[in-house]
């Protein structure tokens, strides 16, 4: 690599890019948020991927005796009400090769919350910036049930994390294991700054169902169900409508914390690299119980922001469409789109529930 | 021969030594540089062709061609300039590599899908909206083909860079400037990536499938693809080459195209005489000029036979002692027509005073009439049965020509140099036996691919007794005799035995200068010992069946049997060595290692790789030179030997004087004869003492010319010795 020089020159030139590589993520960002917000939200009444779900509601308390570091949200045994949702990401049937996503807010309200925790099956993600989820986007070409052909062709990174994020044939959503992958801040009662990453996991330990133990290099793209299923769209949908009203359903949600410094390696926020869990350890942070299903216009109406953060717990900031950290800033930016789909329901009506008919590798509703 | 001559040559056989090196010289291969703008020419060695050459002569299309010409030059004139005002430096831009362009290189033909491409060197290039070049990264594949270019994310997605792409390189050219070796590198392949679609952790460019030195699939030898467009070829011919042939084929090529217009149009006006008087003479023609008579004698015969063009192979008789037998091997059962006679010949020498052999019987057996075609007659002639006798000898030399073109020169040389080049551009790059063999091993398959229509599918079915069917199963047969391993230079059995004596005195310098080349480079040959891995397995596994071995039925197996026993003796061919059989085939070339790296074989294996080193460098230098300058000496007057003789319709069959028209060469096959012989024997280009090209090793060059005085003393021109088979 070449040798940098300090130069006024060059401070300068770094200052002006610094510069515009916000503005350019800011821009990237409105101007998505705005598109998704007008044309995907509003007119197709639609979430941007994660339509296809059920919401539940109960209770998450944070462990009497925590072992992360002290922090005035989580305080021992505080309790909040909790709902959540669960999805089958992008296609609206339960029986395909997909993704599966829960998503926890800490409120009784449908809107509004103090917290919110968008997770997803997997360690890794399909994208680690906003450029890369620009091309996510761009690459999606979905057609019968086949999607993202180029994308995972082109990045073998996005090709290995579908590999471990896709589940088929899964059991239930409650023995799933959901990762929220790109750092979070934290600065607890003691003002260290660290970044924390969240998980949730079965209460009872349950083994994580549907995963493919030998997922091909060739085939990750095709998310079809198989040539002779005999599961309906919504088996996993209804199956955990029955299950909360027989059982219930208990999550552990786990923090996992690096204490932040002024040299930190990038790759410390990069969704695609997990933290050693042997210098990273997990640590249990609360109790979820969920114990009441909520009904399809309930779960349609439930959303989610990465906004409803206390300012200690929030996003990390982000210095261009590069960084890692521009994914959760693009994330904060389509509050936009989020209030243009609730506005859509008032406008146009509720989305109906997704049928029970052989419409099969569908993404869009159909009759 | 008259007796007053052989009288002369008794009393002072130096005064026939000095006119033959008079003629020789008189006869040698001058570059005369002549005409003017308006003067014909080429465009290319492949656009040599029998009859009709595409020959730029119209006024007005050489000036068109004069514009294109100019505008090319412009155009690279442009291309030089931008890139002496925006060059490529070395230096890497970016501060930390976070994005990876990854990918596989394999070979992309049909025969070789998923093989790897190893050790290639990859760079990943920025270009700026104003046109300067930005290095991002550069990288060589792995073992596996695969490869990993680190590089700056930033420094790819700067606002100033308009375009991203990755350059392929792949080894041309060994130059030694100033005596250190400097390989060549050009662009094989550029792949241009969209810059928006960088954005970090890996992105792969997927299996890049490139036609880096492909085998070719419809030939049963192994031989390289050569696209018909010039822009794809796998190597290209020197700008040196090319000048040294255009300005040596014009004169005959327009010779040729004029006998051409005069057969067709005024054909009263042309015979073989005249048609020879048109060439430049040749040696049998100069001498016959101050000595007449001398080239059809005995003496004349077997000197040739020894030392000329077909330098035959001496087999000692078994029961006889002093008496040797040469053979040429006829139809053999190939595919042939029934309009020119070529009967397998035996011919019984002893040894004169001088050294020189002096024929005592030839027998010929096949077909020598239109009447009686039996391949099995053997038909037996001594001097006594003159003038059946000297027929017999012309018979001899034709088939002989032919045997020595096709056996020893196409197939002995040029395809058994081409299958060593093929795997050598296909494998060796960071390995130092690239350095060695390279410079040796560069334009073969050009020339080869020149050859296979004008020659193998052209002239040779027109020409001579085999069909186009006959002469491919004939080479296939030919390379499957082909192998370093065991191989000897001829073992000289007399002093006169120029020929012998010279490949001795050649092999030691090659010897010393592989053996002093390898010692100065081991470890490194020790390091990247899975290219020689890789070299072996692409000769072994692309190389034709053993002669014979796939034959369990044959018509005759007696000749067979002799055919094997004779190959064994002129290419130095151990039927029994370490050979593996692949898809059922036992394959001809012998593995030089089975190991991919050193620390697995040893020093037996270090061994292979030197003796193939030596062999590859003489079968490329001087093995092909000695036969491809000697043609026109003994090809180059059609009365005296040609590809070969027609049977006629007299019941002496070719069995009759050179003035029979009936059995000579018609006048088209004639002048193309000539044309051939001279356009093989005089544009040779690329000699080791010349170095025209600083290709060769100083090392090399050293080793020869000290030895220069021994090779004068044979009557061999160290300075006539080319370094490549390109021609």
């Amino acid at each position: 690599m070449l040798a940098k020089e300090h130069t006024v020159f060059r401070l300068i030139r770094n200052w002006l890019s610094e510069r515009v590589d916000k503005l350019v993520l800011w821009c990237t960002s409105v101007s998505f948020s705005f598109m998704i917000g007008v044309f995907l939200s509003f007119f197709a009444r639609s979430r941007m991927s994660h339509n296809n779900g059920i919401g539940a509601t109960g209770r998450l308390q944070v462990v009497d005796d925590p072992t992360f570091p002290a922090h005035s949200f989580f305080p021992p045994g505080k309790q909040f009400p909790a709902r959540i949702r669960h999805a089958s990401v992008t296609f609206l049937d339960d029986a395909m090769n997909c993704l599966r996503s829960l998503s926890i807010k800490l409120s009784e309200h449908h809107f509004d919350s103090p917290f919110d925790l968008e997770m997803n099956t997997g360690e890794r993600s399909l994208f680690w910036s906003a450029a890369s989820f620009i091309q996510f986007a761009k690459m999606r070409k979905e057609k019968y049930g086949v999607q993202y052909v180029e994308y995972v062709r082109k990045y073998p990174t996005a090709l290995r994390a579908s590999q471990l994020m896709l589940r088929r044939h899964v059991t239930s959503f409650q023995n799933l294991r959901y990762y929220n992958k790109t750092p979070f801040l934290f600065v607890g009662n003691d003002g260290i700054r660290r970044y924390a990453k969240y998980r949730a996991l079965p209460f009872d330990g349950a083994p994580e169902s549907g995963i493919d133990p030998n997922p091909s290099d060739w085939d990750v793209a095709n998310q079809r169900i198989l040539p002779h299923e005999t599961r309906g769209r919504n088996y996993l949908k209804d199956e955990y409508a029955r299950r909360i009203p027989r059982e219930g359903a208990k999550y552990k949600l786990q923090i996992q914390l690096h204490t932040a410094s002024c040299d930190d390696d990038p790759e410390v926020f990069n969704n695609m690299v997990p933290w050693d869990e042997r210098t990273h350890p997990w640590h249990d942070l609360a109790v979820m119980d969920i114990d009441q299903v909520l009904d399809w216009k309930e779960s349609t109406l439930t959303s989610f922001s990465l906004n409803n953060m206390p300012k200690s717990l929030g996003i990390l900031p982000a210095k261009s469409i590069y960084d890692y950290n521009s994914l959760n800033y693009m994330r904060s930016h389509s509050e936009f789109a989020r209030r243009m789909r609730l506005l859509s329901y008032k406008v146009f009506g509720m989305v109906p529930p997704v049928p029970d008919n052989d419409r099969r590798n569908e993404s869009e509703w159909g009759v | 021969m008259n007796n007053q001559l052989l009288d002369t040559y008794r009393e002072d056989p130096d005064e026939i030594e000095r006119i033959i090196r008079e003629c020789k010289r008189e006869t040698h291969i001058s570059y005369a540089q002549d005409g003017n703008f308006f003067t014909p020419h080429l465009r290319g060695i492949n656009h040599a062709e029998l009859g009709r050459s595409k020959m730029i002569s119209s006024p007005f299309t050489i000036v068109l061609e004069w514009l294109w010409l100019q505008y090319e030059r412009l155009w690279y004139m442009m291309h030089e300039l931008k890139r002496r005002i925006f060059p490529r430096t070395d230096a890497l831009y970016g501060t930390r590599t976070d994005t990876h362009l990854v990918g596989k290189l394999t070979f992309a033909g049909p025969r070789d899908r998923g093989v790897p491409i190893h050790h290639i060197r990859l760079e990943a290039w920025a270009r700026t909206h104003w046109g300067s070049w930005r290095k991002l990264s550069n990288a060589v594949s792995d073992t596996t083909g695969q490869f990993d270019l680190p590089l700056d994310l930033r420094a790819a997605r700067s606002w100033a860079v308009r375009e991203i792409q990755v350059d392929i390189y792949q080894t041309t050219h060994i130059f030694f400037p100033e005596g250190r070796s400097e390989p060549r590198e050009e662009v094989f392949e550029c792949r241009k990536l969209p810059k928006s679609e960088i954005t970090g952790m890996e992105y792969s460019l997927g299996i890049l499938r490139l036609p880096l030195w492909e085998y070719r699939t419809d030939s049963t030898v192994p031989r390289v693809v050569v696209p018909t467009n010039d822009l794809d070829l796998p190597e290209k011919y020197s700008e040196g080459r090319l000048d040294a042939f255009y300005n040596q084929i014009l004169p005959i090529e327009l010779t040729k195209l004029q006998h051409m217009e005069q057969i067709r149009y005024a054909p009263e006006t042309i015979t073989l005489d005249t048609i020879q008087q048109d060439y430049p003479e040749n040696l049998t023609c100069a001498i016959e000029r101050k000595l007449p008579g001398y080239t059809r004698s005995d003496e004349w015969f077997g000197r040739r036979m020894m030392n000329g063009m077909n330098k035959g192979t001496f087999l000692p008789d078994p029961q006889e002692e002093g008496v040797y037998w040469i053979k040429y091997f006829g139809i053999c059962g190939y595919d042939h027509n029934d309009k020119y006679a070529l009967p397998t010949c035996r011919v019984k020498f002893s040894l004169s005073d001088t050294g020189l052999p002096l024929p005592l019987e030839i027998q010929l057996q096949g077909a020598l009439n239109a009447y009686d075609r039996g391949p099995d007659k053997i038909s037996v002639f001594t001097p006594n049965d003159q003038p059946n006798w000297d027929y017999a000898k012309r018979v001899v030399r034709t088939c002989g020509s032919v045997s020595t073109e096709v056996d020893e020169h196409f197939a002995g040389t040029h395809l058994n140099t081409e299958q060593y080049a093929i795997a050598a551009y296909r494998n060796l790059r960071l390995n130092p036996i690239a350095t060695l063999l390279l410079p040796h091993l560069k334009e073969v398959s050009l020339i080869d691919h020149a050859a296979d229509a004008s020659l193998i599918r052209g002239f040779l079915p027109r020409a001579t007794a085999l069909s186009d069917r006959g002469l491919q199963d004939r080479i296939q047969d030919m390379m499957g005799v082909q192998d370093w391993k065991g191989w000897q230079p001829m073992t000289p059995i007399s002093h006169a035995h120029y020929y012998a004596r010279g490949e001795h005195l050649f092999w030691e310098v090659v010897g010393r200068y592989v053996d002093a080349f390898i010692n100065t480079h081991l470890e490194k040959i020790k390091q990247h010992w899975f290219e020689i891995h890789r070299f072996s397995e692409d000769l072994v596994n692309h190389s034709v069946a053993v002669f014979g071995s796939g034959v369990t039925e044959s018509a005759d197996k007696e000749l067979l049997k002799e055919r094997l026993e004779y190959y064994t003796l002129v290419y130095g061919y151990a039927p029994s060595g370490g050979r593996r059989t692949v898809g059922g085939t036992l394959r001809i070339v012998s593995p030089i290692t089975g190991a991919t790296s050193f620390g697995e074989t040893g020093e037996a294996d270090l061994r292979h790789l030197r003796d193939a080193c030596c062999y590859i460098i003489m079968t490329a230098t001087y093995r092909h030179t000695w036969i491809n300058e000697h043609q026109y000496d003994d090809l180059g007057e059609i009365r005296y030997n040609c590809g070969g003789l027609r049977f006629g319709t007299r019941p002496e069959g070719v069995l009759l004087p050179e003035s029979d028209p009936g059995i000579a060469p018609d006048l088209v096959i004639g002048t193309e004869m000539l044309w051939f012989t001279n356009f093989l024997s005089r544009t040779e280009y690329g000699f080791i003492t010349r170095n025209e090209e600083e290709d060769v090793n100083p090392l090399f060059r050293k080793f020869l010319l000290e030895e220069e005085k021994k090779f004068a003393r044979l009557g061999i021109d160290v300075h006539a010795i080319e370094s490549r088979t390109n021609i």
